[in-house]
């Protein structure tokens, strides 16, 4: 059992991870709307050598050098990838590529060379302090707090505000930035401001998790979102719930199971993501594979109806002896529809009630009908004619049927001389 | 609007631009000084939509000026309305129709204020300008090409403009939405607008536009539509492709590489 003690302890942590999360979930909304995800990830690395820089010049981590380090550092990136875009002619993602990891470079050579003189370690700098983060603490209102929870809560605070003040022109500047810099709007500064935003939550993300992890903190929830909603304030909303439910749920697990918790965050975001791509409602693959099998059926069904009416057709009456169905789909189609009596078997022979009569005439004048306009209209060759019309007939109503049969104008005849049956009343 | 008149709506006086190192718009002198609709006409790559985007400072001017009701750019923002190009955006981006045409609104409305029921009405107006009211609440990405045109074009009337600019408005828009497109803009002329639309169609431009620019890296003629779109003119701008200046601005921009 653990101690009370070790509870406050790991319940500080995990709601410094679920502060910490939400930062940056909050500005990987506008991040990745924007297609600027690597550039996150560029920035949550290049803030390394502002951070160490501002460490030995006297700053304490959490501290506001600290910060003012890193969103300089972040800026710098930036600046630095477009000059070498605009004046070498280099790839934009390319000159990412080669700035932060230059300059996160820089900084872990700065923090390993200062390493006995300042207060920051290698170690910590790839993965994290958040099990420690609870020992040092600080006294707020007669409370001792974790002083990276208080940084953590400030950052949040900061970071939502700033993007709540300019949250309009953030999604004008996101969506449309040619038509949002004709409109006035100041571009320019609206991006710097999500870009410090940026540099603020990846130093805090930094401080909990590491430089490798604070990307995934960035990107998965916000592309979690982008997957289940599409309005930006519920994408931002759902990500940073997706944020804080995996800060909490990892943190746990790996309370549980003893293991790294920045990496079992990491872990369980992506497990976020792939449930999303999953489940997510209409584009997911569940919902898509369900559609699909849904429309396979409704194929079957008609299919076989169409088959029966059509042997009836033939042979002139109102039953009439038919082929084994081709697919095993339609098989259960078949009996399933058998036992709804919409199809009856009697001697051998197969007829349809009057319903199932209805629904297959409905299915074959759709056949006919489409046979006819493309035969008038595309001016195909007969062979031509019946392929499409067998994958049409699936997919026209009513009104569409009128349609083609008002183009349509003379007769009653599809183009191999059958009839088409009439729409059914009401 | 109590202009003198001799004051041009839009003066493009001698607007050279330039990508990188390379000219591609020469020396543009136009000046357009009454409302009406204006077609600016030419090949691909004649620098059509460079010149609405160096008059509204979306790309470096080299040389040369515009000004809008005599003055910059920058004194008279909210009266200049701009609707690019289809294709520049992202239409898969997670807004709704109604929240698209709300922008149009948001430039007047600075950092703090919301837009309101005034906004929001007006919003509503302009989508029923366009036919489109009844798909208010739809994401973006399944209207069709000449539906997300028209959503462009109302958040261009939610900015209640006087002059607008459309890059393209008509590229990959089915007939129905072109039409609808069309009787927008001349209602916005008839209510006093200057509308300069980018075209690239000269069939429909002869019956479109009262006045026309025919643009090829220089501007070649421009003034009344039956004036400027004679063979002469259509000869000079399509056939001649502009090679000497455009031979001419590969060299200026060699040049700068090896200097």
């Amino acid at each position: 059992m653990a101690s009370d003690a070790s509870l406050t302890v790991h319940a500080w942590a995990m709601a410094t991870a679920a502060m910490v999360s939400a930062s940056c979930g909050l500005v990987g909304g506008l991040l990745v709307v924007r297609r600027m995800s690597l550039l996150g990830d560029a920035i949550a690395h290049a803030v390394l050598p502002g951070i160490a820089v501002a460490v030995l010049a006297g700053g304490s981590l959490g501290g506001p050098a600290v910060f003012a380090g890193a969103v300089a550092a972040a800026l710098a990136t930036v600046w630095l990838t477009q000059a070498i875009h605009a004046g070498v002619g280099l790839a934009e993602d390319a000159g990412a590529g080669v700035v932060f990891t230059s300059l996160f470079a820089l900084g872990v050579v700065i923090v390993t060379l200062a390493a006995s003189r300042i207060d920051l370690d290698p170690e910590c700098v790839l993965f994290g302090i958040l099990e420690l983060a609870a020992f040092d603490r600080v006294r707020v209102g007669g409370l001792l707090v974790p002083r990276a929870f208080v940084t953590a809560v400030v950052v949040f605070l900061g970071v939502a505000g700033g993007l709540a003040a300019s949250w309009r022109w953030q999604v004008f500047t996101a969506f449309d930035p040619a038509a949002a810099r004709a409109a006035g709007i100041p571009v320019g500064l609206v991006t710097s401001l999500l870009l410090a935003a940026t540099a603020v939550a990846a130093v805090a993300g930094f401080e909990a998790v590491g430089a490798v992890l604070v990307v995934a903190m960035l990107v998965v929830p916000a592309a979690t979102a982008e997957l289940l909603v599409q309005r930006m304030h519920w994408l931002v909303v759902v990500a940073v719930g997706v944020a804080i439910a995996a800060a909490c749920g990892g943190y746990a697990l790996a309370w549980r199971w003893n293991t790294s918790a920045a990496g079992m965050i990491a872990v369980v975001l992506g497990g976020c993501y792939a449930v999303a791509v999953l489940m997510a409602p209409g584009d997911g693959i569940l919902a898509r594979a369900i559609a699909r099998l849904r429309l396979e059926w409704r194929v079957a069904r008609e299919d076989c109806l169409a088959r029966i009416w059509r042997a009836c057709e033939a042979e002139g009456r109102d039953a009439a002896h038919v082929g084994d169905p081709q697919t095993w789909l339609e098989r259960m189609a078949g009996l399933w529809l058998e036992r709804r009596g919409v199809v009856r078997r009697k001697n051998g022979c197969v007829t349809l009630s009057d319903h199932g009569r209805r629904e297959a005439e409905m299915v074959v004048r759709s056949h006919r009908l489409w046979e006819a306009w493309l035969g008038r209209h595309a001016e195909l060759p007969i062979d031509h004619l019946h392929p499409p019309a067998e994958w049409l007939e699936h997919h026209v109503g009513a009104a569409m049927r009128d349609q083609i049969e008002a183009e349509l104008s003379a007769g009653q005849v599809d183009p191999h001389g059958r009839t088409i049956p009439p729409e059914a009343a009401g | 609007m109590t202009l003198a008149a001799s004051m041009p709506l839009v003066e493009f006086h001698d607007v050279t631009v330039a990508y990188g190192r390379r000219p591609v718009l020469w020396h543009v002198d136009l000046a357009i000084d009454r409302p009406c609709l204006f077609g600016v006409i030419g090949p691909n790559g004649a620098g059509k939509s460079t010149l609405l985007k160096a008059a509204l400072g979306l790309v470096p001017v080299v040389g040369g000026y515009t000004r809008f009701f005599g003055e910059p750019l920058a004194r008279v923002r909210g009266r200049v309305g701009y609707v690019p190009q289809r294709e520049t955006v992202d239409w898969d981006f997670p807004v709704s129709v109604h929240d698209v045409v709300l922008m149009g609104t948001y430039g007047r409305l600075g950092w703090f204020r919301r837009p309101g029921g005034r906004e929001r009405d007006l919003a509503h107006a302009c989508l029923e300008r366009v036919g489109l009211a009844d798909l208010a609440g739809r994401q973006i990405g399944r209207l069709s090409g000449g539906q997300q045109q028209r959503v462009f074009l109302a958040r261009a009337l939610a900015q209640e403009a006087d002059i607008y600019l459309f890059d393209e408005p008509m590229a990959g828009v089915d007939v129905r939405s072109q039409e609808r497109i069309f009787a927008v803009l001349a209602e916005l002329r008839d209510a006093g607008r200057l509308v300069i639309v980018v075209h690239h169609d000269l069939r429909t431009a002869a019956e479109w536009f009262d006045r026309v620019a025919l643009v090829d890296m220089r501007l070649v003629a421009a003034g009344p539509t039956a004036e400027v779109l004679t063979p002469e003119n259509l000869d000079r701008t399509y056939a001649g492709r502009a090679e000497l200046l455009e031979e001419l601005g590969r060299a200026v921009a060699e040049r700068g590489r090896t200097s």
